[in-house]
Order: structure tokens, then C-alpha cells, then sequence
């Protein structure tokens, strides 16, 4: 989604809306790049030969690199990232440099006292296998 | 195999300066092109939290094979945005060890308060370490 599009508001929101979803391909170099971002050096996602050892198939990205995109894609949708309140996913398949992800998000509550609303979250590789599952998130409007 | 009398255990962090340029720097890695970098994206409580987690995988008594342990579960939530300026401290701690078939299973929370030593937020994480 691009800037450009307009935020949601709690009165448009409705149970069963879907969100536009979100690609991404995941690269060595940005996988690289999060180790930087987060601090998360371990290297079973950086060192090939470390990560064979081990007995992956080789270097995997960090679940947190595709738990930030579902962060992203809500944050997106909700106009602001402050009002993204509460986040929360399963780890349920690696992601591979290569990989691309596909993330997916629907409205699943709404809350009128407390002006929330909760999404259910998803995410699938390019053979449509999961890789996150029973995540969800609670925005505030 | 971790010994289930490390529950309990804790680890704090160094205060962590959220600056624009950490924010920014974490969201080019993900690919998040928005243009604010004053507010901290939602899953930034593994960048100023990181270090508790980096303590427990060092740590000799405890002992866990890092190199076999996958992220299983992740939560976060927040108390209030967190934003550059922010000087976040952070506490983990083991809340659970358990066996679930070949696999051990290590949840890990983490509390985070701000430069007043007020709540920040929480997060939750389930470490799955596989058989050697």
C-alpha cells in the first residue's frame, strides 16, 4: 500500500474487511540488513555453512523480519503506527532468501467501547504454504 | 536439555536510546518505505529488547543450544507509542521450560519501561529448541 491511500476509520471498518495484501521478496542482502537493524546476529541467518550444520537447508530469514511486515502492512492500513497496540504471530514455516511472502490480514472484531479493532494475520510463501500462523493484531482508533 | 530450575531467571538490558536513525535504519531493513521515523514500528520491541534475549543465549548456566533454537511464538504490546527520544530498559525473564515431544520449549517476557520507569510494554516469546 502506498502513502497515498486513505487511512481507515473505525466508523468504515467492518467485520470480514479484508486488507490489500502485501508481497515481499526476501533477499539475502535484506535479510542481512535486519541482523543490522535488530542487533540479531545468531547465524543460522547469515553463515551458510553454519546454518547446513545445523540441519536447515541453509540460511533462514529471521521470523521477526516477516512478523515486521504484518506490523507494516496493519500499520499501513490503520494510517499510523502508534495505533498498532498489540501484535502477535506463530512462527509456522521458514522463509528462504528467495521466498517471497505473502501477508493477509481481516477485520475479525470490533470493539466500540474501547475503539478497537482486531485483525486476523497471515502470511504464505509462493507455493502457499504458511509460514505464519495464528497471528493477530489490535489497532486503536 | 535446559534445567527447569532456570525458571525464573532474569536479564535486563543497558537503557536503549530509540533514536530516528535506529527507527529508520529498521525500516529500511524490513522495506517499510512511510515516510515517519519518529514512532517506533510495532515490532521494534525486539531492537531495544534485544540484548535480554542476547544475555539469555550467552548465558553459560543456562545453556541453550543456540544453534538448534527456532523462534516459535512472538507477542508484543504496547502501553503507549514509543517514540525517538524514548530510553527504554528492558527485562526478560524465563516464565517456562517444558518438553513437548522431542522438542524443548522456552518462553521468555520481557517487560520494557521508559526513562520515568514507566510501562512501555510487553512481549512474549516462544523459543523451540530442536533435537541436536
Amino acid at each position: 500500500m502506498s502513502s497515498m491511500t486513505a487511512s481507515a476509520t473505525f466508523e468504515s471498518v467492518e467485520v470480514g474487511d479484508r486488507l490489500p495484501e502485501m508481497k515481499k521478496e526476501v533477499t539475502r542482502e535484506q535479510i542481512t540488513a535486519y541482523a543490522e537493524a535488530s542487533g540479531d546476529h545468531n547465524p543460522i541467518h547469515l553463515d551458510e555453512e553454519f546454518a547446513r550444520s545445523v540441519g536447515l537447508p541453509g540460511v533462514i530469514a529471521h521470523g521477526m523480519l516477516t512478523m515486521a511486515f504484518l506490523g507494516q502492512l496493519v500499520a499501513d492500513w490503520a494510517g499510523r503506527r502508534q495505533q498498532v497496540r498489540r501484535l502477535q504471530a506463530r512462527f509456522a514455516g521458514m522463509v528462504l532468501p528467495g521466498d517471497t511472502v505473502t501477508c493477509t490480514a481481516e477485520v475479525v472484531k470490533k470493539d466500540s467501547s474501547s475503539k478497537r479493532v482486531t485483525l486476523n494475520l497471515g502470511a504464505v510463501n509462493q507455493r502457499g504454504e504458511k509460514v505464519i500462523t495464528k497471528a493477530l493484531a489490535e489497532v486503536e482508533f | 536439555v535446559t534445567d527447569v530450575r532456570h525458571v525464573g531467571r532474569s536479564y535486563r538490558t543497558q537503557p536503549f536510546l530509540v533514536t530516528e536513525e535506529s527507527i529508520r535504519q529498521f525500516m529500511s531493513a524490513i522495506g517499510d518505505t512511510a515516510a515517519d521515523a519518529s514512532i517506533a514500528p510495532p515490532t521494534f520491541g525486539m531492537v531495544y529488547g534485544f540484548d535480554a534475549y542476547w544475555q539469555l543465549w550467552q548465558d553459560p548456566e543456562v545453556g541453550l543450544d543456540v544453534g538448534h533454537l527456532v523462534h516459535g511464538e512472538q507477542s508484543f504490546s504496547l502501553e503507549r507509542p514509543v517514540r525517538a527520544g524514548d530510553r527504554i530498559t528492558t527485562t526478560g525473564e524465563i516464565t517456562g521450560i517444558s518438553r513437548r515431544g522431542a522438542l524443548e520449549l522456552v518462553t521468555f517476557e520481557c517487560q520494557s519501561i521508559d526513562q520515568d520507569d514507566h510501562p512501555v510494554g510487553q512481549a512474549t516469546c516462544l523459543f523451540i529448541i530442536r533435537p541436536a
